[in-house]
């Protein structure tokens, strides 16, 4: 559904990503849920970066509150090319112990 | 595009879409329970009229019973009986004047129609709402849904023969896999003999809706109306002509819209209207609307969405009930009130009010007290209350001499989050061939429930808050190229460029609270999503327009 209006052009998918950050936002909704998190850089000053996963309708037993503001994540991804804060989320895991993978070639969460 | 079509985020009242989403979670939930069933015959519904048997009698036999093939076992809606003869029309399989079609299709939404208890949870279609359907993979309507609501299949009543029928031709026609499941389930939880059924279409009496309706409506991003409706007589005993003024809650500003409407199966009103005064704006309420309601079965009230836009993002939320002999409350101008404050002025609007109201007279629920009537007509009281230090947050019901509001007034101690509506929505880029898609929205403030978690169930809804505006683009580094899709103005409204770059864009149109702050001194904001799309485009070779609710493919139906 993310693919259908819009591809994975956008994102660098020759180098993957990980980012440590905290939690701002979790937005549960269509097309896909998107994640707020702060990354402290290496100089300490914070970078605000956006993740994005699939739909809610392919999250099973996710709901608006399966991540919340100051829960700590692991994010592994694919960069936007155009060096924006923006992430596609290849492997998710949560201080919480919500935890997603998928195939890097779409959204779809693979079934643990 | 599938769930970007069909699967949006929530329609902008939201307690119409918590009402519309407990309606439909039975026949969802049934629909992931339902096993394997072969589909038995079923008695057909005998269609009487003589125009319907001259127009589709010729290629759908009659039987000895009055039964026409195939459409004696099949019931829907208006708009699904004008949909079955567009395509019929446009197969070249019938020749029709429009004005025997207008009376083939009414005629039909009457005899092979939706009972109002049938019809009321997939009103959100006719009322071409963005509505969250919650269909997962795991949904046997996942085939349908691939390509438009859940709502189309759900508006129809069909045997299980009919079912099978249609849903094989439809998957021929449109290459699809067939889901055995489907039929099955869509056989079992959407069938042609239902007790509603039965029981409405029992009943003869043609509706009287003339006369005097007042009226509520939520104009989304224009706030609150209050008015009158007066409803005419029209040429046939089912059409009818209007003239409503509405009245802003907020700023008294007032709308005048006259139009006509046609009343199909005893209860579905479908018309249309304008404003007596040209619309200065896209969003403006003078606006041309096309109008759904449903009216209940005993037809005292009637909801529904009046609508316009390219996408009808536009419109008003409608409520109408008969005007009754005592006072009728209509709509308080507070959503909300703090719990501390005191002096707060709250205006009641309504109808029939008393000459002398007491404070005696009113409730507003517990923990808030009437300190004085400040003034009071026949529509209209200003009152001045208190709100206790220590009342509890909740929503409260507001009464005047037996005339309730349930729940319109939320007692607070804090606004937690903000929440933008829609929450995701699309917006369409204009070109020579087709208008410009806006998006409306609103800020509405949240206080935590008693789970203490936000974005819960027990959340406390506290209205509109006010906030400014502003939009960021995914994926980009700066915010210099934003005038290339679109604007937000100060009202919330976007405004997708007038040149069309030829992409999808999405963007955060984001709300940030002009006076509440969170724990660490920030305004509060809340963010909606927006798909801002192209109107057309080339896909191997082919041209796809935007239709409403789907892609279709150009010079197609």
């Amino acid at each position: 559904m993310a693919l259908a209006h819009h591809g994975l052009a956008v994102f660098d998918r020759t180098t993957p990503i990980t980012l440590i950050g905290t939690v701002t936002e979790f937005h549960f909704t269509n097309p896909h849920c998107i994640i707020d998190f702060d990354v402290k850089a290496g100089n300490g000053r914070l970078q605000k970066w956006q993740g994005e996963l699939t739909s809610p309708l392919h999250l099973k037993g996710w709901t608006a509150t399966s991540l919340e503001a100051g829960n700590q994540v692991k994010i592994t991804g694919y960069r936007a090319k155009s060096g924006a804060y923006y992430v596609w989320i290849t492997r998710l895991v949560s201080s919480n112990g919500k935890e997603i993978r998928t195939n890097g070639d779409n959204l779809i969460p693979e079934t643990p | 595009m599938r769930a970007a079509i069909c699967g949006y985020s929530v329609a902008a009242n939201q307690d119409h879409v918590i009402r519309i989403t407990k309606a439909l979670l039975p026949i969802i939930l049934l629909l992931t329970r339902v096993a394997g069933q072969s589909p038995a015959p079923e008695e057909g519904i005998p269609v009487t009229d003589p125009l319907v048997i001259a127009k589709c009698g010729p290629c759908h036999a009659k039987d000895d019973r009055g039964n026409l093939e195939r459409i004696s076992w099949m019931r829907t809606t208006p708009e699904g009986w004008q949909e079955a003869l567009r395509k019929t029309v446009l197969d070249g399989r019938l020749t029709i004047a429009p004005a025997e079609a207008r009376a083939v299709v009414k005629s039909l939404s009457g005899s092979h129609g939706l009972a109002p208890e049938e019809a009321q949870p997939v009103a959100y279609y006719a009322e071409r709402r963005i509505q969250e359907e919650g269909i997962d993979d795991d949904n046997p309507l996942t085939s349908c849904t691939k390509c438009h609501p859940a709502a189309r299949p759900l508006s129809w009543r069909r045997s299980p023969k009919e079912w099978e029928q249609f849903v094989e031709t439809h998957a021929k026609e449109y290459k699809f896999d067939l889901n055995p499941r489907t039929i099955t389930a869509l056989s079992k939880t959407t069938s042609l003999h239902t007790p509603e059924w039965t029981g409405w279409s029992a009943r003869t009496a043609r509706p009287d809706l003339s006369g005097r309706w007042l009226v509520t409506a939520h104009l989304h991003g224009g706030g609150k109306y209050t008015g009158e409706l007066q409803v005419e007589r029209g040429s046939a005993p089912d059409e009818f002509s209007t003239r409503i003024k509405l009245k802003s809650t907020k700023n008294g500003f007032e709308v005048v819209r006259t139009g006509q409407t046609v009343i199909f199966g005893g209860y579905q009103w479908r018309g249309r209207s304008r404003g007596v005064n040209p619309p200065n704006s896209p969003e403006d309420a003078s606006n041309e609307a096309r109008e759904s309601l449903w009216f209940s079965p005993d037809l005292t009230r009637a909801e529904g969405r009046w609508f316009w836009g390219q996408y009808q993002e536009f419109g008003f939320n409608v409520e109408l009930r008969r005007p009754s002999t005592g006072a009728t409350l209509l709509a308080i101008d507070s959503q909300s009130l703090k719990i501390g404050s005191k002096s707060n002025a709250i205006r009641l609007i309504g109808d029939n009010f008393a000459a002398q109201v007491s404070p005696a007279d009113l409730s507003f629920g517990p923990g808030v007290t009437v300190r004085r009537i400040v003034s009071g007509n026949a529509t209209e009281i200003v009152v001045e209350v208190d709100v206790a230090a220590n009342a509890t947050p909740r929503k409260n019901d507001v009464s005047l001499h037996g005339s309730v509001l349930k729940g319109r007034l939320a007692i607070y101690d804090r606004v937690d989050y903000l929440k933008v509506t829609p929450e995701s929505s699309l917006a369409a880029f204009g070109n020579a061939n087709y208008q410009r898609g806006f998006g409306i929205f609103e800020a509405i403030g949240f206080q935590r429930g008693p789970d203490g978690k936000a974005h819960t169930a027990d959340d406390l809804d506290l209205g509109p808050i006010d906030a400014t505006w502003s939009m960021e683009v995914f994926y980009a580094v700066d915010s210099s190229g934003n005038d290339k899709i679109g604007k937000v103005s100060t009202a919330g409204l976007f405004t997708p460029a007038a040149d069309n770059p030829g992409v999808n864009y999405d963007i955060w149109v984001i709300a940030t609270a002009v006076k509440e702050f969170s724990k660490d001194a920030r305004p509060l904001v809340g963010k909606g999503y927006v798909v801002v799309t192209v109107p057309e485009y080339t896909f191997n070779g082919r041209r796809y327009i935007r239709d409403l609710d789907r892609w279709i493919e150009e010079g197609t139906w």
